[in-house]
């Protein structure tokens, strides 16, 4: 079978199955796991395919060039020891989704959770197959975020809620420092890919940066591995449905940790660093996994919790630069894998048939559930490490190697084998408690349901796990060996040691600790059998000593506390203070510029002053000073100034040959004048207040002091505009669009073929966030309710129904018809002019002054005119303008012909553009940056409109909330009307 | 250089009568604008630039520039159209605005809306006075 396929497949198919899954309709159970069963089995297959490559010590790869300059391709590679995860991932999965089956029950969303778990069994496989860190990383975060999901799948509960954050929010942070890490060690190698790293160990260790590299990358695979201090998101964990745990928790998600240390082992380890970041992470949370476990009272937490422990076992027995320790730590994450997935499927039963966890309530399910009993109780036996079952090889070499450990601290030497011991201890009295607990005493008396066996094939796969724990324990060699060599080969390549694989190696100190641990073990359950009995939940001492509460002290204190300290500081609900802060910080850039770099004259001397222009100049700064002066008092004055001051900067461009300047500004003048207007009636009205004034000094420094401010930031502005004014501009841009503009875009409006062809992806940038900013004006107006003032119709509606109420001839809202009828309809006849405007103006923008921009402004400015002369509700029973999907279709236009250059094998937003015989109008210059074009169009019509909406519909919205009053009504029926 | 050298007398002459005209009307309506005693007066000064005036500039430009390109240029039609169409509703919306303030101020200068009939229970001695007191009320409260 090809590579390619192999390795494609095993990624591709679980992920398409989970989008598969994801379609299926609610309930469909057995379509579900039919599916997710059928793709775990065939990842199986295409495994157990690359298995005459790997186990030859060839490696199975595949790359897709992707960004070649940068060292970025989708690279696979799958050497013996990926392999080995591979199968895990599948192997365990197919269990899994069998078990999961029978365990989930027909009420919740099934096909939800397999889509999920496919997923996460994607990114599981992307991990271990990934020949590029970046890559590794990608899937890394992947697999963070699947699991979220997952642990988050019955979101109703809030330990879902929060063991899911919890989850998320340590594991990704790791993710992120593997990340920065990866990136460390691509520079520190050169290259991102998997075997250049592998081989330039030396490099890496020598290096300046390993240290760093080293602590980033470590803190992505500690965290994922749950290894101390960040091992409290396990527990929480636990509130996933129990195959979730069986597959995440045991088999896959946290072994991606020590995946990637082993796999890093080679190039990273071997340093003092290494050795006691990993090994005293390991050592600290084999010993206070394990310690912890035994005071658990959720079955699955005592699992999570020797889950932890057993993975500081690997962390550890990875941190012991050793690499007969290498091997023993592959061992063990097989043996763990095996007798921890079969135990939290045994709890799951035990959590299905009974309804509890608890192992208070529980006791002597060994009557009820005899079969599923002696499964757990080789599992469990396993896990304690008792002899001829899988468990007891790896932890036998692990104490071998915690003997032999080399290290320049002697007294490691003694505390090393001791806390082996203890640790192991510990674990066999866990055992016994989870085994004695749950299946041995008197009959339950107060349990939810009738415990009984489940239903054979849910029972399956913990079958199959136990058989694997009793064989692999009895005949080693002759069934994991050959796997196993393999892996250890692949990791450690030419350095691999030789090991034996057996179940006798004599009498040695390794089988003397075991015994130790075995009996002291026992020893302790007994001896604590009191103490347990009336213990609450969590271990003595080490109780007020809780990861997860330290974790949420952070995260309030990260986002509340200090957010809302942060808020306090620097935010502010008042406009004068924050404009104030950005014009200050403007000033203040524009002054550090000109302090470093200077600012002297200009080359180019300026030319005379025309006094036309100069007039027209002064009235404009005649407007200016008025807007400025009336802006408090008088808004309205203020505004219709500030048309004026538009108007003249409008009549500037047009004096210096800008006509395309010249129109935008005009257009954009008068709909931004408009929506002023329109807003100026939900604005408070003067409050004027004599108590609460400050005094004469207070206003009046205040007033300095924003003057100084806007002087200063008005000054600089003018004093950048003139330096770069009378500068000749340089020579590159300016001169190659206008050469190029006819023959490489296709259109003489140089502006326009800027916009549309040569900055076209800024343009569609711009656009976006046009669109973007419609959004959230319409989002913030549709929750904005006005000032009490303001909400009332306004006064002269209010006289005009009062009139005609007043006359039995006249029904309400005769006059406000009346009153414009002539405007109304002088206007209505304008209305199909400036759209026939808006499309010559759309059409001829390529070669002469328009464009899309300037075409969708007076288009949206024809529409406004009708709300504004017919009211809101007159226009939208009349024309339907769905803003939303001109927006939509405006984008997608626009991006769509910047695609559809990628069908043609040319760049993203390269345009093509000949002359189109067209029957009467004869050739006509077509460019598709026409159709871009339109779409920038249909983009500024729908964001205007929708504001614009959002406006009206304001008014509308307003009047209904606001009960009439009545008084006033009548006082007013003379005064208006019609006349 | 300047292309207005090249044209003929004869169309040179009555494009700048027709000027002058044009910008005569305008200057003479906006001194209406500022000599004119009330609102309702001042309203009308402007429509002289923006009747004839504007007419008048705009034959001047087809002329000007019919003669220059040596074929009919007939667009400021168009122009003209618009400024006839545009026109009225701005001094409407003024007017509008204007007469609704005066009569709510109780202005004796502006004519009153045809009074309301007269139905049984209501008292008919009140509006005049009614009227008063509002519109001195709304003076206060400005607009």
């Amino acid at each position: 079978m090809p590579d390619a396929l192999i390795l494609l497949s095993s990624i591709a198919l679980p992920f398409l199955g989970a989008i598969v899954a994801g379609l299926l309709p609610t309930h469909a159970r057995n379509a579900a796991a039919w599916l997710a069963g059928a793709i775990a089995l065939s990842m199986l297959a295409f495994v157990w395919a690359a298995y005459p490559t790997v186990a030859d010590g060839g490696v199975v790869r595949h790359a897709i060039p992707w960004m070649p300059a940068l060292g970025l391709d989708f690279s696979l590679r799958m050497d013996g020891f990926a392999w080995l995860f591979a199968g895990l991932v599948s192997g365990v999965g197919a269990l899994v989704v069998l078990y999961a089956r029978y365990y989930m029950s027909a009420e919740d969303p099934v096909p939800r959770f397999f889509a999920f778990l496919l997923a996460f069994m994607g990114a599981m496989t992307g991990v271990v197959l990934s020949g590029n860190l970046v890559q590794l990383a990608f899937f890394w975060e992947l697999t963070s975020l699947f699991s979220f999901l997952l642990i988050g799948y019955w979101h109703h509960t809030a330990a879902a809620r929060e063991g899911a954050r919890m989850a998320l929010t340590v594991t990704a942070t790791g993710g992120l420092c593997l990340f920065a890490g990866v990136l460390v060690l691509g520079h520190i190698v050169g290259s991102y890919d998997l075997d250049v790293v592998l081989a330039s160990g030396e490099r890496i260790r020598s290096h300046a940066l390993y240290l760093p590299a080293l602590i980033l990358i470590l803190l992505g695979a500690l965290t994922k591995s749950a290894q101390f201090p960040f091992h409290f998101w396990l527990p929480q964990a636990m509130a996933a449905p129990t195959p979730v745990s069986a597959y995440l928790h045991s088999a896959t998600l946290v072994k991606a940790g020590v995946f990637l240390m082993a796999r890093l082992w080679p190039v990273m380890a071997g340093t003092e660093a290494w050795f006691w970041i990993v090994g005293t992470a390991g050592v600290a949370t084999l010993l206070l996994g394990a310690y912890v476990a035994i005071f658990q009272l959720d079955l699955k937490g005592l699992l999570a919790y020797s889950t932890i422990s057993h993975l500081g076992l690997i962390t550890l027995l990875l941190g012991l630069n050793s690499e007969l320790a290498m091997v023993a730590a592959i061992f063990h994450i097989l043996n763990h894998a095996t007798f921890k997935a079969s135990l939290f499927m045994a709890v799951g039963i035990i959590d299905h048939e009974t309804g509890t966890r608890d192992i208070r309530r529980l006791s002597g399910l060994n009557r009820s559930m005899p079969f599923t009993a002696r499964l757990a109780l080789v599992a469990a036996a396993a896990m304690a490490g008792v002899p001829l079952l899988n468990g007891f090889l790896s932890k036998e070499m692990f104490f071998a190697e915690a003997l032999s450990a080399q290290t320049s601290q002697l007294f490691l030497l003694q505390i090393l084998p001791l806390a082996a011991t203890a640790a192991s201890a510990f674990s066999v009295a866990y055992s016994l408690r989870f085994i004695h607990g749950a299946f041995f005493g008197p009959d339950p008396t107060d349990l939810p349901r009738t415990p009984h066996e489940p239903p054979a094939w849910m029972r399956f796969p913990v079958e199959i796990l136990v058989l694997a724990c009793i064989i692999v324990g009895i005949l080693p060699a002759a069934t994991v060996g050959p796997f196993l060599d393999m892996a250890a080969h692949a990791a450690l390549g030419a350095a691999t040691p030789d090991y034996s694989l057996a179940v006798w190696h004599g009498f040695s100190l390794p089988l003397l600790m075991s015994f130790i641990a075995l009996t002291a073990g026992v020893a302790l359950y007994i001896g604590l059998q009191k103490q347990l009995r009336s213990a609450p939940d969590g271990p003595p001492m080490l109780r007020s000593f809780d990861g997860r509460r330290m974790f949420e002290r952070a995260m309030v204190f990260l986002s509340w506390r200090l957010a809302r300290t942060l808020e306090r500081l620097l935010g502010t609900r008042r406009l004068q203070p924050q404009l104030r802060l950005l014009v200050c910080v403007a000033i203040l850039a524009g002054a550090i510029a000109v302090q470093v770099r200077g600012l002297g004259p200009g080359n180019v001397m300026p030319s005379g002053i025309d006094p036309v222009l100069a007039l027209v100049w002064v009235g404009g700064a005649a407007c200016a000073f008025g807007a400025a002066w009336l802006a408090k008092f008088h808004r309205l004055a203020a505004l219709i100034l500030l048309g004026g001051t538009g108007l003249v900067t409008c009549v500037t461009f047009v004096w210096f040959s800008a006509p395309d300047l010249a129109l935008t500004q005009l257009l954009v003048e008068v709909v931004t004048t408009i929506l002023l207007l329109l807003g100026l009636r939900w604005l408070p009205k003067r409050i004027d207040n004599p108590a609460t004034r400050q005094a004469e000094v207070v206003t009046l420094t205040r007033r300095l002091r924003d003057l100084t401010i806007a002087i200063s930031a008005g000054a600089g502005m003018a004093g950048l505009a003139y330096g770069v004014m009378t500068r000749s501009p340089p020579e590159l841009l300016a001169q190659h669009f206008l050469a190029r503009a006819y023959t490489e875009g296709g259109g003489t409006n140089v502006v326009n073929v800027i916009l549309v062809d040569f900055r076209g992806f800024d343009t569609l940038g711009e656009i976006t966030v046009l669109a973007a900013v419609a959004l959230v004006a319409y989002a913030l107006l549709r929750r904005f309710r006005p000032a009490p003032d303001s909400v009332e119709i306004p006064e002269q509606q209010r006289d005009q129904s009062a009139y005609d109420e007043a006359r039995p001839d006249r029904s309400e809202g005769d006059t406000v018809a009346d009153w414009l009828l002539v405007p109304s309809v002088l206007t209505r006849l304008l209305f199909p002019v400036i759209i026939l405007v808006a499309a010559y103006l759309l059409l001829r923008g390529h070669d002469q002054p328009g464009g899309g921009f300037v075409a969708g402004l007076t288009a949206s400015i024809a529409i406004i005119l009708q709300y504004m002369i017919g009211g809101t509700h007159w226009v939208e029973d009349r024309l339907r303008v769905p803003p939303l999907r001109w927006m939509g279709v405006g984008l997608l236009l626009a991006a769509g012909t910047g695609l559809a250059a990628w069908f043609f094998g040319r760049p993203f937003m390269t345009s093509y553009f000949s002359y189109l015989g067209l029957p009467l109008l004869g050739e006509v210059p077509t460019a598709s940056a026409l159709v871009f074009d339109i779409g920038v169009f249909a983009l500024v019509v729908g964001a205007t409109v929708l504001i614009l909406i959002a406006l009206a519909h304001q008014s509308v919205r307003g009047q209904r909330a606001v009960p009439r009053s009545s008084e006033g009504r009548a006082a007013a029926t003379r005064v208006a009307g019609d006349d | 250089m300047n292309p207005a050298a090249d044209i003929p007398l004869w169309v040179a002459v009555p494009t700048a009568l027709l000027l002058l005209l044009g910008a005569g009307l305008a200057l003479v309506g906006s001194l209406g604008l500022l000599r004119l005693g009330s609102f309702y007066e001042r309203i009308h000064a402007p429509t002289l630039g923006t009747t004839l005036g504007i007419a008048s500039v705009l034959a001047a430009s087809m002329l000007y520039f019919s003669a220059l390109q040596t074929r009919p240029v007939l667009h400021e039609i168009l122009i003209g159209i618009f400024m006839v169409v545009t026109t009225p509703v701005t001094l409407m919306l003024l007017a509008r605005a204007a007469l609704y303030r005066d009569r709510t101020e109780g202005s004796r200068d502006v004519p009153l809306p045809s009074p309301p009939p007269q139905r049984p229970g209501t008292d008919a001695s009140a509006p005049d006075s009614v009227i008063v007191q509002s519109g001195a009320e709304k003076g206060r409260q400005g607009l």
